[in-house]
C-alpha cells in the first residue's frame, strides 16, 4: 500500500507535517499532494493518509467527500472547471458550458474517452473581472470566448 | 446556583447547565434530536430553539447555558412556528415508511410531528432517492431516506467506544452517513446505536420487524451476564390471551443509571436475552421424581427436608455437599448459608458460576454472574470445586443453578457423580445437566423474582420480578424459606420479613 | 486591475516586481513593522487599530482592534494568527490582487497584527483555487525569512513569527471564520457553535484571531501614518479606502480603490465604465452575492457599512456585481440559490434542507416551469432559515434570496 507512494510525495508529507502542531491538521494539504500524483484520491491514499496522521480511515473519507477540489475518480489529464456562478454567467459563462459539453462529447462529471478532458462546472473562482473564466487543473483563464477557448483547447496536448 | 424562569416556573441550577438541562428539571421537555445527554453537543438539528427574553433570535437551548434572572419561553408562537419549520424540512428528506419502519410508535420524529404540527406536506419537489439498506456492521442496518443527519451515531462511536467507525460523507443535502469499506461498525456496543437513533435510520438485525413497539411491555430489571449489574428494560410481547403468540422478551433496552451503566448496555445483556425463553427446565423430573410420585415443589421440598433431617440425625453432614451460584440473589444466597450452613451444617458449600471471559474495558466484566460481590460478602468461599470435591463421600448432592454443565464436560460429570446416592438439582436451564441427576427442580431467572445483587463496584441494588416465572417453576428463595421451614430447626425464621431483617444485618 | 486615484492598498501596484521584497522594500516596505517592534509596546499597536476603527474587510465588518482586544491577556496556551484568504464571496476578487501584488504587505500586517496580540505562529487560510497566489506567498515568506523579517529575532528585536501558507480544498463555508478553524485543524469545514469565541477558544482551542487579507493589508498604513490619518480618509464614518471588485455587465470588471462612503453610481458609472453592450442597469448585488440586491433607484447609495445596512442590504465583502436590463432574475435566482445550496455544509437542518429546496424551485422557475405558490413558498423557506441557523450562512442565502424575490416579484411571476 505505502510503496505506491513515492518518495518525492514521502518527503514532501514530512515538510508538510513539520507545519503543524498536530499531525492531523495536516490532512488537507497531505490530500493535495497525494492527489497531485494521480489525478485523483484512491481509497489506498485515503488509508495511507490515515495512517500516516494517525487518524480513522472514516475521517480521512469525510474530508474527501466534503471538498469539491479532492476527486476519487480520475480526471482527464485537462480538468476543465467552468464558473458558472453569477458574474460570469452575465458573461456567458452557460454557453462556454454548453459548447465544451458539445465539442468534447461529455456531460459535467465526466471524462473524454481518450482521457485528455474533464468537465466540471464550479462556483465562483474569484476571478470575476475576468469573466467568463474557467480553470485547467490548477490554473486560471479568463475573459473567454468560444474562439479564445478552442485556441487554449488546442495547444494543450 | 443560577436562578431563571422557564415558561413562568422559576428553576434553581448549577452554573454551566444547558436551558433545555434545566428545562427538564423543571419537568418541561423541550423537543430535540441532536441532543442526548451523554454525548458532546451537536447543536445542529434546531428543533430545541427557545425565545429567550431580550434576545432578537431563538437559541437552541442544548447549547445555551443558563444566565441568572434569564427568562425562557419553550412553547411561544415563534418557537412552536420554528419547530414546525425544522420539523417541515425534516419530513421533506424523510421517507414515509411508518407503515414498514421499526420506530414507529417510538420515533421522535413522528411524535414531535403529532404534538407540534399535522402540517399537511407541501414539498412538490422531487424527493431524494437514498439507500435504504446500508450494512454498518453489528447486524445494524442504515436506512439514509430515513437518517435525519442528527450525527448521534457518529459522536457515540467517537466519543464513548473510542471507534470511530462512522463519519459524515459529502456536504449540504447530500450529506450521508456512512463507514469505510472494510471497516464496519464492530465493538461491544453496537447494539446502543439502533436505540439512540432518533428515527428508524439505524435498524437492528435482532429486532427488525419482529413485532410493533407498542405490543411490547416494558419491564425493569437489572442484567444478570456480568458483575456490572447494568440497568436494563426487558421489552416482552405479552403473547396469548393479548396476542397470538407466545409470551418472549423480543428485545432488551438500556436504563441510565449514573452509578453504573451511564446510558449505556453492552451487547453481551442487549442480545443476550435468549436464555429467559430457551431451553428453560419446564417440569420436576428425575427418576427420583417419577418413583416417589413427586408432582410438585411442595412434594419435592417434604421430600428433601425429610431425608436432609435424617441424615442430621445420623451425623451425615461430612458426606452432603451444596452448590450455589453467583447467580442467586443475596436473599437466597443468604438463606442458602441458614438452611445449609447453619441449621444442617453442612460444611462442603460452594459457589459456581459461569466460566469468566474477556471484560472489554468499559462496562463488561470478566465475571459473567451479577452476584459473586454478594456472595463474597455473605462469607462465601470463591475458590472452585472440581468434581472430585463434590463427589469425594458424598452421599448426597444439591446443586443450584446449570453452571457445573458449562464448566465440565459430560462424561467428566457423568464419572464424577456416579457414586453419589442422592444428586438434586435446581435450575432454570436445561442443558442436559439433569439427566446426571435423580431430581431436577425447575427454577427461575432473575428477571423472575424479586431479590438484591451487589455488582462489581459493590453497589447493592434491589429489583422486582419483571415477569412471572413459567408455571411449574419456583423461586428459588422461595424453595430455600420452605425447606428451612421444613427441616425444622429454626422454622419461625424463615418467613420473608425477618429474612430481610436478617439478611441487612449479614451483609458488612 | 485598475489603478486611478488616491493609492494606499494598491499603492505601486503598477510596480511589475513589487511582489519581491527589494522592491517593496525600496519603496518603504517593512518600515511599519521596524517602526512598531523598535519603538512601540504591543498595546500601543493595539490601541492605535482601535483607534482607526478598521472594520473587518472580509464581510461581517467587525472592528479588527476590538476583536483583538478579546484575546485574554493572561494565557499559557499558544495564540494563533488565522488570515483569512478564502475570498469565496462570488463576485469578490480584490484579496487575489492584493497578494498576488503585495504579499509582503500582507506579511507586514501579520507581523504587526501578531506582535500586538503576543501571536508566535501564523497560518494563511487561502482558498484551493488560488494555488498561483500560494505560490507567490510562499516564496514571500521564504524572502522575509532569508531578510530577518520572519523567524527569531525579527529586527533584532525578541519578537519572532512564523508563518504557514495553508491552502484549502474548494468550500465557501471555509470562509466562516470557525469553519475555517476546522478545516485549518484537518476537519470538514463544520463552523462551530459560538460561543465560545475563536478569541478564547480558536484553532487548536488555543486564542485565535481571525482576519481577512485586505484588513491586515491596512496594518502598515494605521501604524506608519497614524490612526487619523486613516480615519480621514474615509468619506463617512467608515475610515480608510476600501477596494471593490466590479464585475458583471459592466465595461471596465476589476478592482477600485476609493474612499469608504464613496458614491455607489459613481463606482459604476464613472470607474467601471458604466453599462456594456449600451444595455440599462437593473440591478446591482453591492456586497458579494449575500448582499440584498438594490435596484437601479436604489443605487445612489454611499458604499459604507451603515448606509447600506439602512437600505436593507450590506456592504459584506465589497463584492459589487451588476446586472443588466437583458438578464432574466429566474437566471439570477438560480445561480444564486443554486450556490448556497451546494455550499451549504449539511450539519443543521434549515440551510441544508432549506436550500436544497429553494434551489429545487429556483431551477424550475428558470427552466419556465413555475407553479403557484412557489414564490410564497421561496419567501417562507428564507424566513424559516433566517436566524435559526447554527452559523451566517443560513442568512447569508436567505437574505439575497428573499430580497430578490420581493424586488422582482412581478418578473418572477410573469415567467411561465
Amino acid at each position: 500500500m505505502s510503496s505506491k507512494i513515492p518518495e518525492r510525495t514521502k518527503r514532501r508529507v514530512e515538510d508538510i507535517l513539520s507545519r503543524y502542531p498536530r499531525r492531523e491538521a495536516a490532512l488537507l494539504p497531505v490530500l493535495s499532494a497525494l492527489q497531485e500524483e494521480r489525478g485523483f484520491l484512491s481509497p489506498s491514499d485515503e488509508e495511507w493518509a490515515a495512517e500516516t496522521l494517525g487518524l480513522p480511515p472514516v475521517k480521512v473519507r469525510e474530508v474527501v467527500t466534503f471538498y469539491s477540489l479532492f476527486r476519487r475518480k480520475p480526471a482527464g489529464r485537462h480538468h476543465l472547471q467552468v464558473c458558472t456562478n453569477v458574474s460570469c454567467a452575465l458573461n456567458g459563462a452557460d454557453g462556454l458550458l454548453s459548447h465544451l459539453r458539445q465539442k468534447l462529447g461529455v456531460s459535467e462529471g465526466e471524462m473524454t474517452g481518450d482521457g485528455r478532458f474533464s468537465l466540471a462546472a464550479v462556483e465562483c473562482l474569484g476571478n470575476c473581472d475576468q469573466a467568463p473564466c474557467l480553470m485547467i487543473n490548477d490554473e486560471h483563464y479568463g475573459r473567454l470566448d468560444l474562439r479564445t477557448l478552442d485556441e487554449i483547447l488546442e495547444k494543450l496536448g | 446556583m443560577v436562578r431563571l424562569v422557564i415558561d413562568d416556573r422559576t428553576v434553581s441550577v448549577e452554573p454551566g447547565t444547558t436551558i433545555l438541562e434545566a428545562a427538564e428539571q423543571a419537568g418541561i421537555e423541550i423537543p430535540h434530536l441532536c441532543y442526548h445527554p451523554a454525548l458532546p453537543k451537536a447543536g445542529t438539528c434546531r428543533l430545541c430553539a427557545v425565545e429567550i427574553e431580550g434576545q432578537p433570535k431563538l437559541e437552541p437551548s442544548c447549547s445555551t447555558e443558563v444566565r441568572e434572572g434569564m427568562v425562557v419561553r419553550t412553547e411561544s408562537p415563534r418557537v412552536i412556528e420554528a419547530r414546525r419549520s425544522v420539523l417541515e424540512l425534516l419530513l421533506t428528506e424523510h421517507a414515509m415508511d411508518c407503515p414498514i419502519c421499526d420506530k414507529a410508535g417510538e420515533c421522535r420524529l413522528q411524535d414531535y410531528y403529532q404534538a407540534y404540527s399535522l402540517a399537511p406536506g407541501v414539498y412538490a419537489e422531487d424527493k431524494t432517492r437514498r439507500e435504504k439498506k446500508v450494512p454498518l456492521g453489528g447486524g445494524l442496518l442504515l436506512d439514509r431516506e430515513r437518517c435525519v443527519l442528527c450525527t448521534r451515531c457518529v459522536r457515540f462511536l467517537d466519543s464513548v467506544t473510542g471507534t470511530s467507525e462512522l463519519g459524515v460523507f459529502e456536504r449540504g443535502i447530500r450529506s450521508e452517513i456512512a463507514c469505510f469499506e472494510g471497516r464496519p461498525v464492530d465493538n461491544n456496543y453496537s447494539g446502543c446505536l439502533s436505540e439512540i437513533c432518533p428515527v428508524g435510520a439505524i435498524t437492528d438485525a435482532d429486532f427488525r420487524f419482529r413485532t410493533r413497539s407498542w405490543f411490547l411491555e416494558a419491564k425493569e430489571t437489572i442484567c444478570p451476564l456480568c458483575g456490572r449489574g447494568c440497568r436494563i428494560v426487558l421489552e416482552r410481547h405479552p403473547g396469548f390471551p393479548r396476542l397470538p403468540g407466545t409470551a418472549k422478551v423480543l428485545r432488551v433496552r438500556s436504563r441510565p443509571d449514573d452509578l453504573v451503566n451511564g446510558h449505556w448496555i453492552c451487547n453481551v445483556g442487549r442480545y443476550g436475552y435468549g436464555y429467559l425463553e430457551q431451553e428453560r427446565c419446564r417440569d420436576i423430573a428425575g427418576p427420583l421424581a417419577k418413583r416417589l410420585g413427586l408432582k410438585t415443589w411442595d412434594d419435592v421440598v417434604a421430600h428433601l427436608a425429610a431425608r436432609l433431617r435424617a441424615l442430621r440425625l445420623k451425623g451425615r453432614q461430612a458426606h452432603m455437599a451444596v452448590v450455589v451460584s453467583d447467580w442467586l440473589t443475596t436473599e437466597e444466597l443468604f438463606l442458602a448459608g441458614a438452611v445449609f450452613q447453619r441449621d444442617l451444617e453442612i460444611g462442603r458449600c460452594h459457589v459456581v458460576g459461569p466460566r469468566d471471559d474477556s471484560p472489554d474495558g468499559m462496562l463488561l466484566t470478566a465475571e459473567r454472574s451479577p452476584n459473586r460481590a454478594g456472595a463474597k460478602a455473605l462469607g462465601f468461599g470463591l475458590e472452585e470445586p472440581t468434581l472430585e470435591d463434590l463427589a469425594r463421600d458424598a452421599e448426597m448432592l444439591m446443586v443450584f443453578g446449570p453452571f457445573l454443565g458449562e464448566k465440565f464436560r459430560p462424561d467428566e460429570i457423568g464419572a464424577a457423580l456416579a457414586g453419589v446416592k442422592t444428586k438434586v438439582l435446581f435450575t432454570p436451564r436445561d442443558n442436559g445437566l439433569g439427566r446426571f441427576f435423580d431430581l431436577v427442580v425447575p427454577t427461575v431467572w432473575p428477571a423472575e423474582k424479586d431479590g438484591t445483587f451487589t455488582n462489581c463496584q459493590g453497589l447493592t441494588r434491589a429489583f422486582s420480578a419483571a415477569f412471572a416465572p413459567p408455571s411449574s417453576a419456583v423461586e428459588e428463595w422461595r424453595l430455600l424459606a420452605a425447606l428451612g421451614r421444613a427441616v425444622g430447626r429454626n422454622p419461625h425464621f424463615y418467613t420473608p420479613l425477618r429474612c430481610a431483617g436478617d439478611v441487612r444485618r449479614a451483609m458488612p | 486591475m485598475i489603478l486611478a486615484g488616491d493609492r494606499f492598498l494598491t499603492r505601486d501596484f503598477d510596480l511589475e516586481h513589487l511582489y519581491r521584497i527589494e522592491s517593496y522594500a525600496a519603496r518603504g516596505g517593512y518600515q511599519a513593522a521596524a517602526k512598531a517592534l523598535k519603538t512601540m509596546t504591543p498595546d500601543e499597536v493595539l490601541e492605535e487599530v482601535k483607534a482607526a476603527n478598521l472594520r473587518g474587510r472580509g464581510g461581517a465588518g467587525f472592528p479588527a482592534g476590538i476583536k483583538w482586544g478579546f484575546v485574554p491577556r493572561e494565557t499559557d496556551a499558544p495564540r494563533y494568527l488565522c488570515v483569512n484568504a478564502d475570498e469565496g464571496e462570488p463576485g469578490t476578487f480584490k484579496d487575489r490582487y492584493l497578494m498576488s501584488h503585495n504579499p509582503h504587505r500582507l506579511l507586514e500586517g501579520m507581523i504587526l497584527a501578531s506582535y500586538a496580540v503576543g501571536i508566535r505562529t501564523a497560518y494563511v487560510y487561502i482558498r484551493g483555487e488560488y494555488g498561483a497566489i500560494a505560490r507567490r506567498l510562499e516564496a514571500a515568506v521564504t524572502e522575509a525569512k532569508a531578510s530577518g523579517w520572519l523567524g527569531d529575532h525579527i529586527a533584532g528585536t525578541e519578537f519572532g513569527l512564523e508563518v504557514f501558507i495553508h491552502r484549502g480544498a474548494g468550500s465557501y463555508i471555509c470562509g466562516e471564520e470557525t469553519a475555517l478553524l476546522e478545516s485549518l485543524e484537518g476537519k470538514r469545514g463544520h463552523p462551530r457553535l459560538k460561543p465560545p469565541f475563536p478569541a478564547s477558544v480558536g484553532l487548536f482551542r488555543c486564542p485565535t484571531v481571525i482576519n481577512n487579507v485586505e484588513t491586515i493589508c491596512n496594518i502598515p498604513d494605521i501604524i506608519l501614518h497614524g490612526a487619523e490619518a486613516f480615519l480621514r480618509r474615509g468619506l463617512s464614518r467608515d475610515g480608510g479606502t476600501r477596494l471593490f471588485s466590479v464585475s458583471g455587465a459592466v465595461a471596465k470588471p476589476g478592482c477600485y480603490e476609493l474612499p469608504a462612503g464613496a458614491s455607489l453610481r459613481e463606482l459604476i458609472f464613472d470607474r467601471a465604465g458604466g453599462m456594456r453592450l449600451g444595455r440599462k442597469l437593473k440591478a446591482v448585488i453591492p456586497g458579494g452575492l449575500s448582499a440584498p440586491v438594490l435596484l437601479e433607484k436604489e443605487i445612489d447609495i454611499r458604499l459604507d457599512g451603515d448606509s447600506l445596512v439602512e437600505a436593507g442590504s450590506m456592504l459584506g465583502s465589497a463584492g459589487i456585481i451588476v446586472i443588466d436590463d437583458q438578464t432574466p432574475m429566474t437566471m439570477v435566482l438560480d445561480k444564486m440559490a443554486g450556490f448556497y445550496a451546494h455550499e451549504s455544509c449539511g450539519q443543521c437542518s434549515p440551510c441544508r434542507i432549506g436550500t436544497a429546496w429553494m434551489a429545487r424551485i429556483a431551477s424550475r422557475l428558470r427552466s419556465g416551469r413555475r407553479r403557484d405558490g412557489d414564490l410564497e413558498t421561496i419567501l417562507r423557506l428564507a424566513a424559516n432559515i433566517k436566524g435559526r441557523t447554527l452559523c451566517p450562512m443560513g442568512d447569508a442565502a436567505a437574505l439575497p434570496i428573499a430580497a430578490l424575490v420581493t424586488k422582482f416579484r412581478d418578473e418572477l411571476e410573469r415567467t411561465s
